[in-house]
């Protein structure tokens, strides 16, 4: 599943003890993807010597500052792998697969 | 848990001096810092480590020697992690 531009998303919260690319500040916060990317392969696997590393999809990911520091009228962009992220609830987003086949309008 | 590395959006640490490499700054200050990143070049593309470990193995110094070394001080306490975890020491 490739997440589109505009969809909100939610970073994880959890704090590794391994490598990871989702810097602290980045954590358990809410942004809307801006572009999905290429696959990579995690950093998170790499760093550990995993020897089949998942690929994942890098997704660049827009955050408003204000709501990382409190402070700041500008936005923040990261590149983040897919397991960094999960959609945000109640927003616009992917369809669920559940919705069934949807007509253009 | 969260390393020394990890310090986006903090303050308190002032103004970043210069960017290596940018219009007005050298990408390096002294020949040993460009043996250094070629050195980790060298071994990086001989298969001995991935630049995510290189990443991880610098995030991974005492912050004690971590908040004290310059940018290539670290790279240089990692590659010296690397190669005697790797065995070619």
């Amino acid at each position: 599943m490739t997440l589109r531009p505009g969809t909100r998303v939610r970073t994880s919260s959890a704090d590794p003890d391994h490598h990871t690319r989702l810097p602290r500040y980045l954590r358990g916060q809410v942004g809307e993807i801006v572009y999905a990317g290429r696959e990579w392969p995690l950093p998170d696997d790499v760093a550990r010597g995993v020897a089949a590393p998942r690929a994942e999809i890098v997704y660049t990911v827009r955050f408003a500052a204000a709501g990382l520091w409190g402070t700041g009228r500008h936005t923040v962009l990261a590149d983040l792998w897919a397991s960094y992220l999960e959609q945000a609830d109640g927003e616009d987003g992917e369809d669920d697969e559940d919705d069934g086949p949807q007509e253009e309008r | 848990m969260s390393r020394v590395h990890d310090v986006g959006g903090q303050t308190g640490f002032g103004p970043v001096p210069e960017i290596p490499g940018s219009q007005d700054s050298p990408p390096f200050h002294a020949d040993w810092e460009a043996r250094v990143y070629a050195l980790a070049g060298v071994l990086g593309r001989r298969g001995l480590f991935s630049g995510d470990e290189l990443r991880d193995t610098i995030e991974s110094l005492p912050p004690e020697r971590y908040l004290s070394a310059s940018y290539y001080e670290r790279w240089l306490q990692a590659l010296e992690i690397l190669v005697a975890r790797k065995g070619v020491a």
